[in-house]
């Protein structure tokens, strides 16, 4: 111990005099023995499996696309780039003012323009153009989630819904325009007063035959248009939802088209706009509120591909039920979920990446006397915090590639299984990219703190994500909801399940085996069989409760809200079943080799994790006490084998060195006197 | 000062206290890296990097190149005998070379003095320091033989500014030293008539630490004009261009610019991508833009991979038909196969940078392991 305190007091000497005299070559070489030095978590790490097919796996399409616009961002000066410790990073300046950061996201959008990456994005359609716009908008968003979410707004949301909820008049007007910025559009459907009850709002508009035109009106403060992205700043032109009223009646929400600004960026008359102020992240986005004061839009702009109102004034729809009218109208929103999951993933990925990079070359604390400090990621206990995390992250890529597939590929008879497994998805992959970034933020200690690594800064980043296209709860509530329906529907019409992947209701209730030896435990049909028993249980329990307050007489709307506690559980139950059988599928179509027998692991200690983090499968039963020590024990095996792959595994999520942190490389050299 | 000359060795030799200066010895085929050179630069450096005593290397050419390029003459002898395998092993050491020569851990000073093409800058761009002088002419002809900037190019090219090494890369344009300076390529500019003072203050140079060889580097460096037409004041037009998604869209890009205003420069960038080979251009651009994201070590394993494809001649064979056309007839009019870029499909690009399915052992490129590196031995661009 007194050994140890002089050699570092001569360290500290040492340096002392090196700092004076840093040419001194004789002392250079006396500090080499003392100091600690960074090395790259590469030169010891090993690979057995091909990193590049793993991340074809991961990123699922356009890797070529990916990597170029990963390029033209980092190619230009306008997206920061600074080197730290020998190498180039590119990530927007957090320190900027929140009006720094709107001005800079906007010039950031203006070059990706010009470089061509926005072409065909409301103007040509298919599968494959909308894959390709799902790859390279999650790449903006690794970069910065203000870009991505600035560019979702305009082409998602104003784009969308002026292609989806329009007709030809809309198209030829405002398609071209919007993709080449022309007009910049927002979407004003949330107020003060309402969010995720979007059939609540409180903006009201009227119809004038005289004029043939609509007039829009707040009535009210808690009407105002809340949070609108782009309304602050930028925006041109937005989407308005309203209460449509024709003749005293009310028609229920309809979306128009407004023009909020001129083209010099001048508010119009009869719309005032106010902003939403600093935000916990997100600063490069301008949100923005409006009010609209009687202002009159041509009768053409109301987006009428499900209903209209003719130029005398009469209200036409096709579809007569106004709450399958809202249904229809709603669907195309999906897309917002969609992406919202699939960045999540990103986002957490980007929080792993570094934080076990930085783990693969940090030390702390000696086991032995005078021995070396151990590896972070070598202490069982570090593995056991990033390690399930990590393979969580693995199992939810799959879910949220699989989630943009039915997407892309919807058809109006798939509507309700993209609405159920988009909620679920968004929920659970927002909730995980959350925990992963605090656990990473800690896992790198202080060195979270720094906004430059990256990590602590994505939580503000992206916490918006739980709440918004549809608060997490909410949201995770429907998905009980539907299975609730669909349940009921089957039983009442005697029909087998079908879709939503019910289909194992059909069969025998699975039996587990009382002792679950490590193989059991690994074997991909034991794990379909917990997942499957647990989602049946819990939607039967579930729906016989419902039943049984309903004998009671209670409402059916009352009865959910009395089985909140039911509904969680088993929303849970189906997301994270979905999410198991993504990544079996995925697994299935591998040839033999090693891909297959990492991924076979990271598919275990997702399913084991998933089980040992659920405290309903020994409250129902599923497991034994025994059973879940197996499970637990597992865990921390899996944790042991998997921790030869981190870095591979890490190295497959595809981000370049230049978007993940300083912290991820050379954090020693990054942070030397000679770059002060 | 011991001095070690063998003549009529193809790398000359000459120890001066801790500096060692290799000369290129093969004039006459303007220093093309034969087999035997590349083995002993790469022998010589590894022993270098061992023996505390050497604290400086310094590399330059003999006559009026600094060095043209690989053999590819050799190469394509090979292919033709239907030893496509044996231009592998050629490949495969002048990579490992470019390797070491990347992670070095002592400063190389390289002088190009004269003709700089291909393998050329694979011996010279991935060291410490590169001096430029008026002589210099600089260029990546790859994709007019029907081949790929190969020797870790895609790494060293994708970190220029801008977009600019897409467009050297693809149209093979030449620079001069000037240009080399201004873009990054070369770290000096001096007039050729100080290089002997040069040399011999570099000879003095008592430590590896490269800021003593910058120092006396520093103390010769000019900032040279850069030429009214240079290339590099069209900047602005390449980022433009070369940024492109594909290269059907550069060229397009391309024309573009070139309807808003007559121009020369334009006009002969259009045609240098025209002539190129389709197959080389558009794994050319894939490879850049890949590299712009990976370590040195791995552009150098993926493009082992092409190299490998483009040799086996499955895909197309423009390697074998440049060289006939350019080095061999010297007809200067390949009949490339596939012959128009669309047919270049995206398919058989992929196929490229996959692993090489070989009767018999192929492997991928295995580097050598280099320890404790820091940061600055890898990153020089």
């Amino acid at each position: 111990m007194s050994d140890n305190r002089a050699l570092q007091r001569v360290n500290i000497l040492v340096n002392h005099i090196l700092q004076s005299s840093p040419t001194s070559s004789s002392n250079l070489s006396l500090t080499r023995e003392i100091c600690l030095q960074y090395s790259p978590p590469e030169l010891n790490e090993s690979c057995v499996f091909d990193v590049k097919e793993m991340r074809k796996l991961l990123d699922g399409h356009d890797v070529v696309d990916r990597d170029w616009i990963y390029g033209l961002m980092t190619q230009s000066n306008l997206f920061n780039r600074k080197e730290r410790g020998g190498k180039i990073f590119v990530s927007p300046d957090y320190n900027q003012t929140m009006e720094q950061q709107r001005e800079i996201t906007m010039k950031r959008i203006w070059y990706l323009l010009e470089n061509g990456v926005f072409q065909g994005w409301l103007t040509e359609s298919g599968p494959e153009a909308e894959l390709r716009k799902l790859a390279l908008l999650e790449v903006c968003g690794i970069y910065d989630h203000s870009v991505s979410i600035k560019v979702g707004v305009h082409f998602f949301l104003w784009g969308n819904a002026v292609k989806f909820f329009g007709t030809k008049r809309h198209h030829e007007k405002w398609l071209k325009s919007t993709e080449d910025y022309v007009v910049k559009g927002c979407f004003a459907m949330t107020e003060l007063g309402h969010g995720s009850n979007v059939r609540g709002i409180e903006t009201v508009t009227t119809y004038d035959p005289t004029t043939e035109e609509f007039v829009i009106s707040t009535p009210c403060e808690s009407a105002q248009k809340y949070w609108i992205g782009g309304a602050a700043n930028h925006a041109t032109h937005t989407i308005v939802f309203s209460q449509l009223h024709i003749n005293g009646t009310n028609q229920g929400v309809h979306a128009f088209i407004a023009q909020i600004r001129d083209q010099d960026g001048n508010i119009c008359p009869n719309i005032r706009i106010a902003d939403c102020g600093h935000k916990i992240g997100l600063n490069g986005v301008d949100n923005g509120r409006i009010w609209f004061d009687n202002l009159r839009i041509p009768r053409e702009n109301l987006l009428n591909a499900v209903a209209d109102v003719s130029s005398d004034g009469k209200y036409v729809s096709a579809i007569k039920d106004p709450d399958q009218r809202f249904g229809a109208f709603m669907a195309p929103l999906t897309s917002g979920r969609v992406t919202i999951a699939s960045s999540a993933i990103y986002s957490a990925k980007v929080g792993l990446a570094t934080a076990i990079r930085y783990s693969l070359s940090r030390r702390a604390f000696s086991v032995t006397a005078n021995g070396p400090e151990v590896l972070l990621l070598d202490y069982p206990s570090h593995q056991r915090r990033l390690l399930p995390l990590l393979a969580k992250t693995y199992a939810m890529s799959f879910a949220a590639n699989e989630l943009k597939m039915i997407y892309v590929k919807r058809t109006p008879e798939t509507n309700k299984a993209i609405h159920v497994v988009s909620s679920g998805f968004k929920a659970v992959l927002t909730w995980h990219n959350m925990r992963t970034l605090q656990e990473c933020r800690e896992a790198v200690g202080g060195q979270g703190i720094k906004t430059e690594n990256l990590v602590g800064q994505l939580k503000g980043e992206f916490d918006v994500q739980t709440t918004f296209e549809g608060d997490n709860n909410v949201l995770m509530q429907q998905v009980s909801k539907a299975l609730f329906a669909e349940y009921v529907s089957c039983k009442k019409r005697n029909k087998p399940f079908k879709g939503l992947g019910l289909e194992h209701m059909n069969g025998s209730r699975p039996v587990l085996p009382t002792q679950l030896t490590s193989s059991t435990l690994r074997c991909s049909q034991f794990q379909t069989n917990v997942f499957c028993l647990r989602e049946r249980d819990l939607l039967e329990q579930f729906t016989s409760e419902i039943a049984q307050l309903q004998g009671r007489g209670e409402s059916r709307e009352i009865s959910f809200l009395q089985s909140h506690q039911l509904a969680e559980d088993l929303g849970k139950a189906f997301t994270e079943k979905a999410i198991l059988q993504t990544i079996l599928d995925a697994e299935a179509k591998l040839p033999a080799g090693s891909v297959k027998d990492v991924l076979g692991l990271v598919r275990s200690m997702y399913a084991l994790i998933s089980l040992e983090e659920d405290p309903s499968l020994l409250r129902y039963g599923y497991l034994s006490r025994e059973n879940v020590g197996d499970v637990r024990r597992e865990v921390s095996k899996l944790c042991g084998e998997l921790r030869p792959h981190a870095l591979a595994l890490v190295t497959s999520f595809g981000i370049p060195d230049s978007f993940l942190s300083p912290i991820a490389f050379n954090w020693v050299e990054a942070n030397a006197w000679s770059s002060v | 000062m011991a001095v070690e000359m063998a003549s009529r060795s193809q790398v000359l030799v000459e120890e001066k206290s801790g500096v060692r200066i290799l000369t290129l010895n093969r004039p006459k085929q303007l220093n093309a890296l034969s087999f035997q050179m590349i083995s002993r630069l790469l022998q010589l450096c590894l022993a270098y990097e061992e023996d505390p005593s050497v604290k400086l290397v310094i590399l330059k050419g003999l006559g009026r190149a600094f060095c043209a390029g690989g053999d590819v003459a050799a190469v394509v002898r090979d292919i033709k005998q239907g030893n496509w395998r044996l231009g592998a092993n050629y490949f495969s050491d002048e990579y490992i070379l470019n390797y070491v020569m990347a992670t070095y851990s002592k400063p190389q000073v390289s002088i190009l003095n004269g003709i700089v093409m291909g393998g050329g800058a694979g011996v010279s761009v991935h060291g410490r320091f590169r001096i430029a002088t008026e002589n210099t002419v600089f260029a990546m002809p790859e994709t007019a033989l029907g081949l790929f900037p190969d020797i870790g190019a895609s790494y060293f090219l994708s970190r220029l500014p801008g977009f600019f090494g897409e467009y050297v890369g693809l149209t093979g344009a030449r620079l001069d030293g000037a240009e080399m300076l201004t873009c990054g390529l070369a770290t000096h500019f001096v007039p050729s008539k100080r290089l002997t003072a040069l040399e011999a203050d570099l000879c003095r140079v008592g430590s590896s630490d490269p800021t003593f060889a910058s120092t006396i580097l520093d103390a010769y460096t000019q900032k040279p004009r850069l030429k009214q037409q240079s290339a590099y004041r069209r900047l602005d037009v390449i980022d433009r261009c070369f940024s492109r998604r594909t290269v059907e869209e550069i060229i397009s890009a391309l024309e573009r610019e070139a309807t808003q205003e007559a121009d020369g420069w334009i006009s002969a960038t259009i045609l240098s991508l025209k002539k190129a080979s389709p197959a080389s251009l558009k794994i050319s651009l894939r490879s850049i833009r890949e590299g712009r994201l990976q370590g040195v070590g791995q552009c150098l394993i993926r493009e082992y991979r092409m190299v490998c494809h483009v040799l086996k001649g499955e895909i197309s064979k423009d390697f074998v038909e440049g060289c006939r056309a350019i080095l061999v007839d010297k007809d200067k009019n390949p009949k490339w196969e596939p012959r128009r870029l669309e047919d270049m499909k995206d398919s058989m690009v992929e196929k490229y940078f996959t692993r090489v399915e070989e009767e018999g052992e192929w492997e991928d490129l295995k580097l050598p392991a280099r320890k404790n590196l820091p940061a600055i031995a890898i990153s020089k661009l």
